[in-house]
């Protein structure tokens, strides 16, 4: 390893422009590692791959922290170093006070200035074909060639680290191909940055994945970690498909309210167990297309008046409660309530202990049961399949649910509640008890949701961190 | 004191009685609660049961509410805690028995004879008196007031399950009666249906039968493969296993665990998917083992049924109750001191499969006690249907109530009925089996078969095979499972 020092990046702040900052990154890069860079689109991949390759003394400022071990000699391939150079190459060409046209740099000289081993240089050359464009003007090729010519341009510099931004975007599949088989050849000689943004990308030899949302590094985890690395590829997933949420069924029909009505009206309700009352007298209206926030410290009585709503709750009947076009205790059932609401919580979780696969959890939304215990329709069935696509688990649909991670179980619970497209979906602390990871992907899931239909969402948490957007009615309790 | 019902009847119609059971397909229930609706269900008693099905008839908009004693009420017993605390209306007998149109008797079997009769002059005429057992009738003989229909619906799990299956949006296996002496509108059966989909019982199946094919069939079901086998087998095993060495803790978490593992099997795929689950040697060995169980135990579960049809055993036992339950109190604190129950499971990992590899004699156990229960039934003229459901099906449920606390959590949730007939097995089923047990040893209870090659012969193994399936009770189970399968019960 030519690399003797690890790359150690502490509590490193960096101003690009003041159009983007980097915050607080801590990192180490240590010899015989190879990291992706991974994170949805203006994340801040490449902002943090630039810093390796060396940005902070030219466009960037670093506002607070360190950098240090960065090897003198980086390769660096990346979108931006390439529309440098073109840059670079155009002006050289305006800066020409001949009156000459300029036929600007030919690839032949790109390539070989930087060079450490022409002979390198000439077989790379070879290999990736550009032989007959070494006296072309540089500026004239093809998107393509010219990231060739980047490629092999930084791979001839015989570099002490090897940042690689998106290398493989706008290869052919051949040279894709022989890229990867190549980088793999130099994984004991140089230490290897690439920014990524699909999983199957990834090369085999990569050890470590970083993963970047907001300017900030938020996760490093190893290759090896297969539980982890599933759940970041979900991640990823869920923050850069194009998929939104499936359509309602047509034929899972929930009959139509009265839009003058509200959906729920608890009129001066009281929950009390042996003589404490947990909640007294308390009012509380939701109108559809209102979304609602419901917040208090343990033991204020929460998920009691959520279960009021459900009909889960058996006091719902000794109270004043109007909910969906139903005064609670006359004479309805509580699947004529429960048609109305999706619902999610960690109690619904350690009750949904039956042994199915993770499709018929979602179908199991469709007839508010845990568990499924009717023939499903076909379309029923296409709708699961459509979900469970955009959580990016289609491939695992026939697995068992209770074999799944617990961040997964919620994922489709989630979805499981919001299949048949209620009127009104309760997420009663969907992020309790999850990892950072799997609650930024709850959180990303609830927004796709938000983001695409017409359901009223009461989101029950206490962290004020998990804001959700769109909502703007609160009720707190026990304050 | 009492006139047992059955016997007074002619043989003709005893057989006809006993043979009366029918699997109802989910279509016969288009009506959903109809026949309820509007009608005022009171509920007496307020233990796991009836709380549960009070619950869940009010949730399928059902008008429910609870009667108890006056001593109940003053004391603000559990009983009153459990219906006040959810909701419900709660009055004594002379304040609500007169205003209910349906009487859903859910008190203790030993408690329905004076029950019945303080609240029969108070039902309004021809109200429906409903129970979830039919002792009282078929063994005491009670005679209830003509104008009254008198209805059975008994949900085929203990209060727990019948409550969660329901919140779950399924339900339990449900058996349904009407006492035709009792039935003077002919509304006894919609009434019984309308009963049945309320607790959901539709949903996983409902079994039409008689007050007396019920009685006669659940009594010998519970005292015999499923509580008294379940009970012996424990102890028997875990003393074996600490005879020959093997870790208590590891002993007691085999047991505790291990009627559940094999069980579920049981619940899925029947005798033969239990033993499937098996190696072939092992499989040959638990069949084995079975077959030398059967004939052993075979005139023990002769003299069950026959004491169970004709009275001797509720004759005994409500000698007991009249004694101040002596008896039943004496052994149940009897087996609170056995080894098995006084030894905690040991922290200890075993997977599901071991539970199979290491539990070959109480696969064996199982078998036996399932299939002996089933002909012994059936050879008294219990239809297959009704027989299987009170062996076969029921036994992993017992099975679960072992797991979470030992026997004193399955005797507990078992009526006292089954508590004390599975007593009174167990006394005669532990000496019969001495004998055998000295065989016995770890291969087959602790440690597996731990061989070198699984091979097996072919001639043996095709005959071990075609005799597990071509048992009667597995054809039965293989129709009344895929009644089940077609519900898409996924649990």
């Amino acid at each position: 390893m030519t690399n003797g020092l690890p790359i150690r990046l502490v509590d490193l702040t960096v101003n690009f422009d003041d159009r983007f900052q980097l915050n607080s990154i801590n990192w180490q890069i240590e010899p015989q590692q190879h990291w992706v860079i991974t994170g949805a689109n203006g994340a801040g991949k490449s902002a943090l791959a630039a810093v390796l390759a060396g940005v902070l003394d030219k466009s960037a400022e670093c506002v607070s922290g360190s950098i240090d071990g960065l090897p003198a000699r980086v390769g660096l391939v990346s979108f931006e170093a390439q529309a440098e150079l073109i840059e670079a190459e155009r002006k050289k060409d305006d800066a020409d006070i001949m009156d000459v046209i300029s036929e600007g740099t030919p690839v032949s000289e790109i390539l070989y200035e930087d060079c450490q081993d022409r002979a390198l240089a000439e077989q790379l050359v070879i290999k990736f074909g550009l032989e007959p464009l070494l006296d072309r003007a540089f500026r004239k090729l093809s998107t393509g060639e010219s990231r060739k010519v980047m490629l092999v341009r930084a791979l001839a510099s015989k570099p002490d680290l090897l940042v690689l931004d998106e290398p493989f975007d706008g290869l052919d599949a051949n040279t894709l191909v022989m890229l990867q088989e190549y980088l793999q050849t130099l994984i004991n000689t140089v230490p290897m940055v690439m920014v990524l943004n699909r999983f199957d990308e990834f090369p085999r030899f990569i050890t470590d994945i970083a993963y970047v949302e907001n300017g900030e590094l938020q996760h490093c985890i190893s290759r090896d970690d297969a539980k982890a690395y599933s759940e970041l590829y979900q991640l990823l997933h869920l923050k850069t498909t194009d998929l939104s949420i499936p359509e309602a069924d047509p034929e899972t029909v929930i009959p139509c309210l009265d839009p003058e009505q509200p959906l729920v009206r608890l009129n001066g309700i009281t929950i009390k167990y042996d003589e404490t009352e947990i909640i007294s007298d308390l009012n509380w209206t939701i109108n559809p297309n209102q979304h609602w926030q419901l917040s208090g410290p343990n033991g204020s009585g929460k998920t009691g008046l959520l279960s009021l709503i459900t009909g889960d709750h058996p006091q719902c009947y000794v109270n004043d409660i109007f909910v969906f076009g139903f005064q609670r205790g006359s004479g309805e059932s509580i699947w004529q309530i429960k048609q109305f609401i999706g619902y999610v919580s960690t109690a619904l979780q350690w009750e949904y202990r039956v042994g199915t696969n993770i499709r018929n959890v979602i179908i199991s939304g469709f007839y508010d049961s845990i568990g499924l215990y009717s023939k499903c329709t076909d379309k029923q069935r296409a709708i699961a399949d459509e979900w469970l696509a955009l959580l990016g688990m289609l491939d695992r649909a026939d697995q068992p649910f209770n074999k799944l991670s617990y961040g997964d179980q919620r994922l489709l619970l989630i979805a499981r509640a919001m299949v048949k497209h209620p009127p009104l979906l309760i997420l009663d602390e969907p992020c309790l008890g999850l990892d950072d990871m799997n609650r930024q992907l709850v959180l990303a899931l609830i927004e796709k949701i938000c983001a695409g239909s017409m359901t009223s969402v009461l989101y029950v948490n206490h962290h004020p961190e998990d804001k959700i957007k769109g909502i703007e009615n609160y009720l707190a309790l026990g304050t | 004191m009492s006139n047992n019902y059955f016997n007074t009847l002619p043989l003709r119609e005893q057989l006809e009685q006993l043979a009366k059971c029918r699997f109802m397909d989910i279509s016969e229930f288009p009506d959903g609660v109809e026949a309820l609706k509007g009608k005022k269900i009171v509920v007496i008693g307020c233990g796991a049961q009836g709380l549960a099905q009070g619950m869940n008839l009010r949730d399928s908009g059902c008008d429910v509410s609870y009667t108890l004693r006056q001593a109940a009420i003053d004391e603000k017993r559990q009983s009153w805690k459990n219906a006040s605390e959810n909701g419900f209306t709660v009055g004594t007998y002379e304040e609500l028995i007169p205003t209910a149109d349906v009487v859903l008797n859910l008190t203790p079997d030993k408690q329905h004879t004076p029950v019945v009769t303080a609240i029969m002059p108070l039902m309004k005429q021809g109200a429906c008196l409903s129970y979830s057992h039919g002792f009282n009738i078929v063994e005491e003989g009670m005679q209830i007031r003509e104008d009254l229909t008198v209805i059975m619906v008994a949900p085929k799990c203990p209060g727990s399950e019948v409550r969660n299956e329901y919140v779950r949006g399924f339900g339990v296996p449900t058996l349904i009666a009407v006492h035709e002496d009792n039935d003077p509108k002919g509304e006894g059966l919609a009434l019984a249906k309308a009963y049945a989909v309320g607790t959901g019982g539709h949903k996983a199946g409902v079994l039409m039968s008689s007050f007396i094919a019920e009685v006669k069939s659940d009594l010998m079901g519970e005292q015999t493969i499923l509580c008294g086998m379940l009970q012996t087998g424990s102890l028997l095993c875990f003393d074996k296993m600490i005879e020959e060495g093997i870790d208590a803790g590891y002993a007691s978490k085999l047991i505790q665990f291990g009627w559940e593992t094999v069980t579920e099997a049981l619940k899925y795929g029947g005798v033969t998917n239990m033993l499937d689950r098996l190696s072939n040697p092992a499989k040959i060995k638990a069949f084995d083992l079975a077959e030398e169980l059967k004939l052993i135990m075979r005139p023990l579960y002769n003299k069950h049924q026959d004491d169970i049809i004709d009275g001797t055993f509720s004759r005994v036992m409500m000698e007991d109750w009249a004694n101040d339950d002596v008896n039943l109190l004496g052994w149940r604190a009897e087996t609170a001191e056995t080894a098995f129950e006084k030894t905690p499971a040991g922290d200890v990992e075993i997977s599901e499969q071991e539970f199979f590899d290491n539990g070959i004699l109480m696969v064996a156990m199982v078998k036996a006690g399932v299939e002996l229960a089933f002909e012994t039934m059936t050879a008294a003229g219990i239809v297959a249907d009704s027989a299987y459901y009170e062996s076969l099906h029921e036994t992993p449920l017992i099975a679960n109530t072992i797991a979470r606390k030992k026997l004193y959590e399955m005797n507990a949730t078992i009526s006292d009925t089954a508590e004390y007939g599975c007593y009174l097995y167990n006394h005669a089923c532990l000496p019969l089996l001495a004998d055998f047990m000295k065989d016995i040893k770890t291969d087959v209870i602790g440690k597996g078969l731990n061989l070198e090659d699984n091979g097996v012969d072919n001639a043996r193994l095709i005959e071990v095979n075609a005799a597990l399936r071509s048992h009667p009770v597995e054809a039965i189970g293989g129709v009344l499972r895929g009644h089940m399968a077609d519900m898409k019960k996924i649990v």
